[in-house]
């Protein structure tokens, strides 16, 4: 195996044996499936300026890089803009692994001769690519293997790697597409461990569903960070496509000024979800709830009930569907019935028989404390919220929002990035 | 429309206090244990004569921190990810090292400052230490720092007890005046030492990592630039008026008598004027509010750099098993810092007072790196360094070399 810390800074000899310069950087195409193959080295000779050889005039290079050509019949490589500068552009700057879902750093760059060519075939991010390039690799491995413990390779394949130089669509296309499959929370991860402008570099490749769901998945100053760099018209869209309570909760966090403005943007009937949803604190039942509920209207039966759910739009938006809700053309409640309940119910049977006429259910002002408690000790999966003066069913707290109060790691997604 | 225009009054405050905050954090760190304790120590020993140095130390942070803020606001990346990337393994190796010297140096003194705060109100430092660091681990890899920040940020207020004091005593604002714009300089290894701890614990590596981190983090871009540059002016002259006030009260109350300060109980009395009794609590108050807040801080922001440089997991969202480099490092540094301090008849003045030393000695090495990133034509476009910071940037990395220099001359 070859390494780009091997051959930078190396002498670079022509057929007749002369010194014609130091290998400076080591160019690769990087659209090419599964290894790409080397286009040039990059020749530093003084204060000249830079050479570059193409890969068809080398004849090797390890243990040293000679070329099958003098010096003076070197037919320079033309640089098209589509090469991948690997000492550059690709050492010790950071990529996403795509198996292991997290963005490393590259410690150095492996080449290997397949099928004729020299081909990039992967990226060394282990401690013995740092080693190597300290010097004290051969050392280190003596030393591993004197305490038992030999140094470990990793070098990650190419095939799974999403390199990320800003700036450059086709290279950013084909790694939005990689991380893009990803499931939200591992995106919204990566996202927060690139830097800044990489990391919206890829945001703005993304399509806005799979942007929605992953700010969904990101602590609050990441969610604001990614919204403030969009225009305003995606954002609004975005925000159309999140669950409403995370919307709101993002709306709630951002400068009035900026979520009035966000509001207006936002097709009528979502926004003026949000604007009930704002109205209440973020740490209260109303605050958490999403409006997005199943609901059935009174005496139907299992069939019924069954065909009215998929024709419901409200049932389609419900993401869970734990239960369905009895509700009648005042937004009253008159009971709950497990999805379970309904599905094996014999298609004929009245609901009014099998439903819960009065299930546990909270106010929109009561505590998402409250609410948690109220969760764990009945074993709900979503608890319904009802406003007891105008007997108004408004929507529900589902389980997973309900405990990130009392989850230690609820805090930790509120605190910034930096630690 | 007076509602609307109250709105974006308040939303353009919002915006502000969205952008100020590290600025004044980093100040307000100037002024932590060993801080209080550099700057007690001078004003004791040398009276007055140290104020030009505070003079041009403000002109000297206010240049670093800005640059540190602008490299973050147009790069979005962090100091470690940009010395790597730009300088490869080797440098960076290089100054990840002095970062943790430096860094594990004001750490101990950090939980000096606990201990000596500590004892002051009578809790035997064997007792104290244990406890203050555990309670920091447990906070911060709770990741509830955040809550207790505020809180720790309001004791560091009773360092304000020295502007009070200072007024009550009425020293001689002419002589005062006169000195802060005279340079003078002794040949004397202790002067020196005093000296680069006076820099080193205003301009500190740490800053510059914290500042850019924090702008990161923020989200500040370019064109939102300006406000952090009030943030970091303001945050420069608030930290130092305050160091000023404390080498001008010591100089005022213990100086003239000939008391020379190696002890907490002896800087204590430099609030006696307006305290009297409780000079010692609103001293360990000072002393322990900046220490704990400081020793909650810097283990992290090192640890984290380093990760960052060398690409390792990081962050406390990270399971331990997930990020064992950066849980480590946080593990060793407080133990160290603990184990230092608890070494029997250790002197604890002086560990402050040194520990700042040494962060001077090592901060030519970053301000080099940061000068060469911040003229970076490809790196920072438009936004690369003026003559005016590279001027400065450059005179104060000379200054602390030939300070660094001198000592050496004058030791041997």
């Amino acid at each position: 195996m070859l390494y780009v810390s091997q051959l930078e800074g190396q002498r670079v000899w022509d057929s007749w044996g002369n010194i014609i310069g130091r290998c400076k950087d080591v160019l690769t195409n990087y659209v090419e499936k599964p290894f790409p193959h080397l286009l040039a080295l990059v020749l530093k000779d003084g204060d000249r300026e830079d050479r570059f050889i193409p890969a068809h005039q080398i004849t090797s290079l390890f243990p040293s890089i000679i070329l099958n050509v003098p010096k003076e019949q070197i037919k320079p490589y033309q640089p098209t803009g589509q090469e991948l500068w690997l000492a550059d552009q690709m050492l010790d700057h950071q990529i996403v692994d795509i198996e292991g879902r997290r963005v490393v750093r590259v410690n150095d760059v492996q080449l290997a001769h397949v099928q004729e060519k020299y081909r990039l075939t992967g990226v060394d991010v282990s401690g013995r690519g740092l080693l190597r390039r300290l010097g004290v690799e051969p050392i280190a491995d003596k030393f591993g293997k004197f305490i038992n413990h030999p140094l470990s390779k990793t070098v990650i394949p190419w095939q799974d790697i999403a390199y990320l130089q800003e700036g450059d669509p086709i290279q950013l296309g084909i790694s939005r597409e990689k991380i893009s499959k990803l499931p939200p929370v591992d995106i919204a991860t990566i996202l927060n461990g690139l830097n800044r402008n990489t990391g919206q570099a890829i945001l703005a490749e993304m399509d806005n569903e799979t942007l929605a769901d992953t700010l969904e998945e990101s602590p609050s100053s990441t969610q604001i960070a990614i919204l403030s760099h969009l225009d305003s018209e995606r954002a609004a869209d975005i925000l159309e496509e999140m669950d409403p309570d995370e919307a709101a909760d993002l709306l709630a966090d951002l400068p009035d000024e900026t979520t009035y403005k966000l509001l207006e943007l936002m097709e009528d009937e979502e926004a003026e979800e949000m604007r009930s949803l704002l109205d209440f604190p973020d740490n209260s039942a109303g605050g958490i709830m999403t409006t997005e509920f199943a609901w059935i209207p009174p005496d139907l039966t299992s069939r019924e009930a069954l065909s009215f759910l998929r024709s419901s739009k409200d049932a389609l938006e419900d993401e869970q569907m734990y239960y369905i809700y009895v509700i009648d053309d005042d937004w009253k409640l008159h009971g709950v019935i497990t999805l379970r309940d309904l599905v094996m119910a014999a298609p004929d049977s009245k609901l009014d028989e099998i439903l819960d006429p009065d299930p546990i259910s909270v106010s929109p002002l009561t505590s998402q404390e409250d609410v948690a408690y109220l969760v764990a000790k009945y074993d709900l999966l979503a608890v319904p919220v009802i406003d007891t003066d105008r007997d108004e069913m408004l929507g529900v707290v589902t389980v997973d929002d309900a405990v990130d109060a009392v989850l230690p790691t609820a805090w930790k997604k509120r605190l910034p990035r930096f630690f | 429309m007076p509602k609307k225009v109250m709105k974006s009054v308040f939303s353009r405050l919002w915006i502000y206090l969205a952008v100020l905050g590290p600025g004044l954090i980093t100040a307000s760190a100037d002024n932590d244990a060993p801080g209080i304790a550099t700057y007690s120590m001078a004003g004791s020993t040398y009276g007055y004569s140290f104020l030009w140095l505070l003079l041009v130390i403000t002109i000297g942070e206010v240049v670093v921190q800005s640059t540190a803020a602008r490299m973050g606001a147009v790069t979005g990346k962090g100091t470690a990810d940009l010395i790597r990337e730009r300088f490869g393994v080797k440098i960076t190796f290089f100054a990840m090292l002095c970062l943790l010297a430096a860094n594990l140096g004001t750490t101990i003194a950090q939980f000096a400052g606990i201990a000596a705060g500590a004892e002051l109100l009578g809790i035997n430092r064997f007792i104290a230490v244990p406890i203050a660091a555990a309670l920091i681990s447990f906070t911060v890899l709770q990741g509830s720092y955040r809550y207790v920040e505020k809180m720790l940020l309001i004791l560091c207020l009773s360092a304000l007890s020295y502007v009070i004091s200072a007024f009550v005593i009425n020293p001689p604002w002419g002589e005062i005046l006169q000195n802060t714009f005279t340079p003078t300089f002794q040949s004397d290894p202790n002067y020196i030492l005093a000296v680069l701890a006076t820099i080193g614990t205003t301009i500190t590596p740490w800053g510059i990592f914290y500042m850019q981190a924090s702008v990161v983090d923020k989200g500040v871009d370019a064109k939102d630039f300006h406000l952090t540059r009030i943030d970091v002016v303001s945050g420069a002259v608030w930290g130092n008026v305050i160091s000023a006030f404390i080498v001008i009260t010591t100089a005022a109350t213990l100086f003239i008598y000939g008391i020379t300060v190696d002890s907490a109980e002896e800087a204590a009395q430099a609030l006696l004027p307006i305290a009297g009794e409780g000079a010692k609590y609103l001293f360990s108050a000072g002393l322990l509010g900046a220490s704990l807040l400081a020793a909650s801080v810097l283990p992290l922001s090192t640890t984290y750099a380093v990760c960052e440089a060398f690409g390792w997991e990081r962050g406390l969202n990270q399971r331990r098993s997930d990020a064992p480099i950066f849980f480590g490092l946080y593990a060793v540094m407080i133990a160290i810092s603990v184990i230092v301090v608890l070494i029997p008849g250790i002197p604890l003045f002086s560990i402050m007072v040194l520990s700042q030393s040494l962060n001077a000695i090592l901060l030519p090495v970053l301000l080099v790196l940061v000068i060469k990133l911040a003229n970076d034509k490809r790196l920072m476009g438009e936004w690369v360094n003026g003559k005016l910071q590279n001027i400065f940037t450059i005179a104060l990395t000379g200054l602390i070399s030939l300070v660094t220099v001198a000592l050496l001359f004058f030791s041997v």
